[in-house]
């Protein structure tokens, strides 16, 4: 009848189905949600209980911290670049947050954005010396993990910050639905917006463009600079509010906040087939990965598998996805 | 017929080999004896690297047919390092040197053992490589970070890693490509101490002023075949230019006649171009204008500065100078200041800096023209689907959906998906680098008429392309580039593939003749 619907005839022949299976597959979230819900199957059947309310929802609740700053992580990993430092930046924000309210007696509501302010000034830093300097991403944040690492001690002298005023508390203890806080919803909202931004805005097309190949970008007249130091203080705001979320949740500015999260942050974006060579990858992706490691985590905890295999199974996983990433590359984006 | 008395030290006969259904040598003999440089030439796309790989071991035995005999005795190269071993040396035209490595340490690469153990003698190292650069003449300290060297320094360290082997034979591909007049003179007296030794040297090279000044020999190359061999007795610039351009399958180009008293649409004053990554490659002092609808060639050799003209006025790479487009001066300092002044670039390499491979063949060709397809930054997901099948239409890119990956799309439909990206912007000025190469011959014509069509709309076209003949067939007037610098210019109906050649020689000469002068 109309002509549209000539353009989007259905596939004819078992050839173009193939085709639309080949593509479907290629698209990374599908695979990682099918893994996914092999997983919790297999869990679920091993031990019901890792399908109970309170398992459920500590799994949510830890995914909510480590998942905002995946969110930041996969933009910076779609422009091509990523972040070691997200670990210590979560930690030193949070710090300097407590430092202010408590020690320069501050608002909070300033307090916090004094976070957030440090947050996307490491992300600064990082994305302009990185891009203008043309020290390698890998260096320069790396370097800039150890350097918020001594700041936290520099800042806190050692000591966790406590007690913090009661409306921090507030933000901590809050029960929106279903036992999950502020964070959560935090988590959700940033994951869709930040989703929808990466696959219909200009900006998102023009970041993946600047990622898969910066010299294509900038010939078609993307400032591909200005792109990625966006991105790196996208990361470094977003790990600033990871941070406080977790303070909030102790109650206490914790010396330890962030520890080690850059590499559980890295390994499940990775693991929800986000690229590490820059162009390729969701949001949504992203998200799903990290939820993804979480559960197995959390499942071979709940089976009761001795804590030293958990970690090796962590380890295997993380490589086994990043060679399905790598094969996926191949064969549907490089092609063989 | 060979004129030489002596016997060959190294031959090859019947040499046929086939890519793909493509043809890229016909049965070529070609043979060099002791203490000879025998010049191999031809145009891009005569088979020259082709038969330098097969007689080095890159295109391994088996992968042709034909026989390589040394002293007269058959031989077969599995690869380079076999060829290398049986004496037959080679050194590359693209420097590949060791940057953080010293002089002696790269000229022993590979083999800083001497033989003898697992370790390095720093010393002994030197002091070897300090011989073979006195023998040599080449005035350099071994002791020296590579790092530091220019590039006709590094040329020769090249050169000695060959040496270091003692080869028979050496093949040299393009050596005076990255060197000026004077240092062209002491690579000259290099080679002819090598060939004081009985070296025996295969010497590939554009520049006709070289092999009228140091050759023995010469064979011409054109379309894959032996098209004349050459006795230094019988050199002559004239004969080579006539056995290089030949007679070739004409090709029909689509009518267009240069437009009578159009507006200039660019117009580019005293332009003066940065080589790429600090090379001394470049362009200096570049003048040309482009009338609406006009289709301008810049012809020239691979090196000679051409893609740098596009790539300046682009703003790719920095340049210095006047840019008028229809008459208004702009600054350019970005290809998004090209692009905001109506001037669109198509480049050369689709694999480096064309396409986005993350991206599918509908976003390839919307990346950077989002402006008009979008509200409020964002993308208006059926408009951009509509202009995208609309341009693929137009431009008959064959691809299963606006949703394919551009991997599996052919040469020719990947060349016009690039092209429906750059006129998507419909510009003024559209600068075309190598807009032919690697796509069938069916997309080159369905090109061809496209170019023409796009300068009857009134778009001033520029373009860059290593056939002569394409160049010449297309262009309503051509310019000759050659280092980096202006030298001819005549329009359609005054000249052919030899007005070029000669050009671009008498140039070349006058410089070799004014660099001899300086250094002697």
């Amino acid at each position: 009848m109309n002509s549209a619907a000539d353009v989007s005839s259905p596939p004819r022949d078992a050839q173009s189905f193939r085709r639309r299976l080949i593509g479907f597959i290629a698209v990374g979230e599908v695979g990682v949600l099918a893994a996914m819900a092999l997983l919790i199957a297999f869990f679920w059947l091993l031990e019901p209980a890792f399908l109970s309310e309170r398992n459920t929802r500590a799994i949510l609740n830890v995914v909510s911290f480590v998942g905002i700053i995946a969110i930041g992580q996969t933009i910076l990993l779609v422009a091509g670049e990523f972040d070691l430092s997200v670990g210590s930046v979560a930690g030193l924000s949070a710090v300097v947050a407590a430092k202010l309210m408590t020690a320069a007696a501050l608002p909070v509501s300033i307090a916090i954005l004094g976070g957030v302010g440090v947050g996307a000034l490491i992300g600064l830093v990082n994305g302009l010396i990185v891009v203008r300097l043309g020290i390698p991403a890998f260096i320069q944040t790396l370097g800039m993990l150890f350097i918020g690492q001594g700041l936290i001690q520099v800042v806190t002298s050692g000591y966790p910050v406590y007690p913090l005023p009661e409306a921090i508390n507030v933000i901590g203890g809050t029960d929106l639905a279903f036992g999950l806080g502020w964070s959560f919803a935090f988590f959700i909202i940033a994951a869709v917006i930040a989703d929808f931004v990466l696959r219909r805005t200009v900006l998102g097309r023009n970041m993946y463009a600047t990622g898969g190949n910066k010299e294509v970008a900038h010939l078609v007249g993307i400032n591909t600079n200005a792109y990625k130091i966006g991105a790196f203080i996208v990361v470094g705001a977003l790990s600033a509010i990871a941070g406080m979320f977790v303070m909030a949740d102790l109650g206490s500015g914790g010396t330890s906040i962030g520890s080690g999260w850059e590499l559980t942050v890295i390994a499940g974006v990775v693991v929800g087939g986000v690229s590490l060579f820059g162009g390729a990858g969701t949001v949504a992706g992203g998200v799903v990965g990290i939820l993804m490691l979480k559960v197995v985590q959390s499942g071979l905890v709940v089976i009761g598998v001795n804590s030293n295999w958990q970690q090796i199974a962590v380890g295997v996983i993380m490589v086994m996805a990043v060679g399905l990433d790598i094969l996926r590359r191949r064969y549907f984006i490089a092609g063989a | 017929m060979s004129n030489t008395t002596q016997e060959p030290l190294f031959s090859a006969t019947g040499i046929t080999k086939n890519f793909g259904g493509v043809q890229a040598l016909r049965s070529v003999d070609f043979d060099v004896t002791a203490g000879e440089i025998h010049a191999l030439l031809g145009q891009n796309g005569a088979g020259k690297s082709t038969l330098v790989k097969i007689l080095n071991g890159v295109h391994p035995a088996g992968s042709y047919t034909g026989i390589i005999r040394l002293d007269g005795r058959a031989v077969s190269f599995a690869s380079p390092a076999d060829a290398r071993s049986n004496g037959v040396g080679y050194v590359p035209q693209e420097i590949e040197v060791l940057e953080q490595l010293s002089v002696a340490e790269n000229v022993f690469a590979g083999r800083t053992g001497l033989g003898d153990g697992m370790l390095v003698h720093q010393r002994k190292l030197e002091q070897r490589a300090g011989e073979i650069f006195a023998e040599l003449g080449i005035d350099i300290n071994p002791r020296a970070y590579v790092a530091s060297l220019t590039s006709a320094q590094r040329h020769l360290v090249m050169i000695a890693r060959a040496i270091v082997l003692k080869p028979r034979v050496l093949m040299l591909d393009e050596p005076t490509a990255s060197l000026s007049g004077i240092e062209v003179d002491a690579l000259f007296s290099v080679l002819r101490r090598l060939k004081a030794q009985g070296v025996a040297m295969i010497y590939i090279t554009h520049r006709l002023p070289e092999v009228l000044a140091i050759c023995d020999r010469a064979t011409v190359l054109r379309d894959g075949q032996v098209a004349v061999r050459i006795a230094r007795e019988d050199f002559d610039a004239e004969t080579f230019i006539f056995s290089m351009s030949g007679q070739r399958l004409q090709r029909l180009f689509p009518e267009h006649a240069a437009p009578v008293g159009a507006r200039t649409a660019l117009e580019v004053r005293r332009l003066t171009v940065a080589g790429h990554g600090g090379a001394v490659h470049g362009a200096r002092d570049i003048s040309l204008s482009v009338a609406a609808g006009e289709i301008v060639g810049l012809a020239g050799l691979l090196g000679s500065g051409r893609s740098e003209i596009l790539q300046g006025i682009y703003g790719r790479v920095p340049a210095e100078g006047e840019i008028r487009v229809a008459g208004e001066p702009v600054s350019i300092r970005s290809p998004g200041d090209a692009r905001a002044a109506g001037i669109a670039l198509l480049t050369e390499d689709r694999k480096r800096d064309g396409l986005l491979f993350n991206l599918p063949v509908g976003a390839n060709i919307t990346i950077g023209n989002l402006a008009p397809l979008s509200r409020h930054g964002m993308v208006r997901g059926g408009l951009e689907r509509s202009s995208i099948l609309s341009a693929m239409r137009a431009l008959n890119v064959k691809a299963s959906s606006p949703q394919a990956a551009v991997t599996h799309l052919s040469g020719g439909n990947q060349q016009k998906l690039l092209f429906a990206r750059v006129l998507m912007r419909a510009p003024k000025v559209l600068l075309l680098d190598e807009p032919t190469k690697g796509v069938d011959a069916a997309t080159r014509h369905e090109i061809y008429r496209l170019v023409v069509e796009l300068a009857e709309k009134g778009v001033a076209l520029l373009i860059v392309a290593s056939e002569l003949e394409e160049l010449i067939g297309l262009c309503d007037r051509c310019l000759v580039v050659t280092d980096g610098r202006i030298v001819d210019e005549f329009s359609r109906g005054e000249g052919g593939e030899d007005r070029v050649l000669r050009s671009v020689t008498a140039a070349q000469a006058q410089r070799h003749a004014m660099a001899s002068q300086v250094s002697s």
